[in-house]
């Protein structure tokens, strides 16, 4: 949301500009070009292979998005902020850490519902080392991802030695993130201000 | 429809209900936020997931998986690292590969940092959700705070094997 809403545009309106923005523009333009390589280097049988195998994934990944954006939206409204940055929040040390790889773990979901809760606790005062935690616990450990993904194609022996191999790195990733002098400027923190909701 | 999916769905219902039952308001502004943000993303996710589809078709992946074996120890960790860097796609095409890689002799450490590496920078998670949702400074914060990750993870394995005295 890198260009603000307009104060007198209609609802509508603003749907449109936020969904077809410049860079919805730059992914159009990928798509366009790497279909047309595809095309040109492995040919038509592979590309309308390809071709299937997006419109079955698209049909899959609508449904979750939706509810995934659902889940986020109402969790925004209703999250008790004042609770969560205790357990999460500045002051939360060690413990902080092992509660976001632990809350990483258990994320049921896509991409989807792990970054916009990762955007709502960012919005409610987590700290920078919880909030790192918490999205590199969910990418390495995601329990969903593991048992859905990682078993049926790797083996169990294979998951499991990457499972306790990864246990301790979100931790690692939170500590950094900690000690880094970077600054951190969230996307919804204008929105949040402007809309305290 | 998966087991997944249905947790999503419960979940999203005993949350509208919750939001309901409050009475102001409260139900009419996670709507609104949600159609917000499903704006933003819908769109910009059709073209993702397609482009996706057709960048992954062009990686040589039985190539890549000569590569990896465990004679090549530390370099087959850090080129396993650089590839999953390059998979811009969701797991149906990441695990693909890495299937392939196994199948082409890769090591245990080897595929570890490829998992690893691809899970954390998968591109186009980055470019649908965590910039438009959190932002440029965190995706900075991010991948500085996560660099190392994928060859620690490697390295551990490489550690394990050779006490284990698997591949």
């Amino acid at each position: 949301m890198a260009d603000r809403p307009h104060g007198d545009e209609s609802w509508p309106a603003q749907l449109l500009r936020l969904g077809f923005g410049k860079s919805f523009w730059g992914f159009a333009a990928l798509a366009v070009v790497s279909g047309l390589v595809c095309l040109a280097v492995a040919g038509p049988e592979a590309f309308a292979e390809v071709v299937e195998d997006n419109l079955h994934m698209l049909a899959s990944t609508v449904p979750r998005i939706i509810a995934a954006m659902g889940v986020a939206g109402f969790i925004w409204v209703m999250l008790p902020r004042d609770k969560l940055t205790r357990l999460v929040g500045q002051e939360s040390g060690w413990r902080g850490l092992v509660i976001a790889t632990g809350a990483g773990i258990v994320t049921p979901g896509g991409p989807a519902a792990a970054f916009s809760l990762l955007a709502v606790l960012g919005g409610a005062g987590a700290d920078r080392g919880a909030l790192i935690a918490y999205i590199t616990s969910w990418a390495m450990l995601g329990l969903q991802r593991v048992l859905v993904w990682d078993v049926p194609f790797m083996g169990a022996e294979f998951s499991m030695t990457r499972l306790l191999i990864s246990l301790p790195l979100p931790i690692v990733a939170g500590l950094i993130a900690r000690s880094l002098p970077l600054n951190l400027r969230l996307a919804d923190e204008d929105e949040l201000q402007k809309r305290p909701s | 429809m998966n087991f997944g999916i249905l947790i999503l769905y419960g979940l999203l219902g005993i949350l509208a209900l919750a939001a309901l039952s409050r009475m102001d308001g409260t139900f009419h502004r996670g709507l609104r936020r949600a159609v917000e943000q499903l704006a933003v993303l819908a769109p910009r996710m059709v073209c993702a997931l397609t482009a996706a589809g057709f960048i992954a078709r062009l990686i040589p992946s039985e190539l890549i998986g000569q590569y990896l074996g465990s004679e090549a120890g530390l370099k087959a960790v850090l080129l396993a690292t650089a590839v999953g860097l390059i998979i811009p796609a969701g797991p149906v095409i990441a695990f693909a590969i890495a299937a392939i890689f196994a199948r082409s002799g890769a090591s245990t450490a080897a595929l570890i940092a490829f998992i690893t590496s691809w899970s954390l920078f998968a591109a186009h998670r980055v470019f649908i959700y965590e910039i438009p949702l959190l932002g440029a400074s965190f995706l900075r914060l991010r991948v500085v705070s996560v660099a190392v990750t994928p060859v620690l993870a490697g390295l551990m394995a490489l550690a394990w094997a050779g006490l284990v005295g698997g591949k």
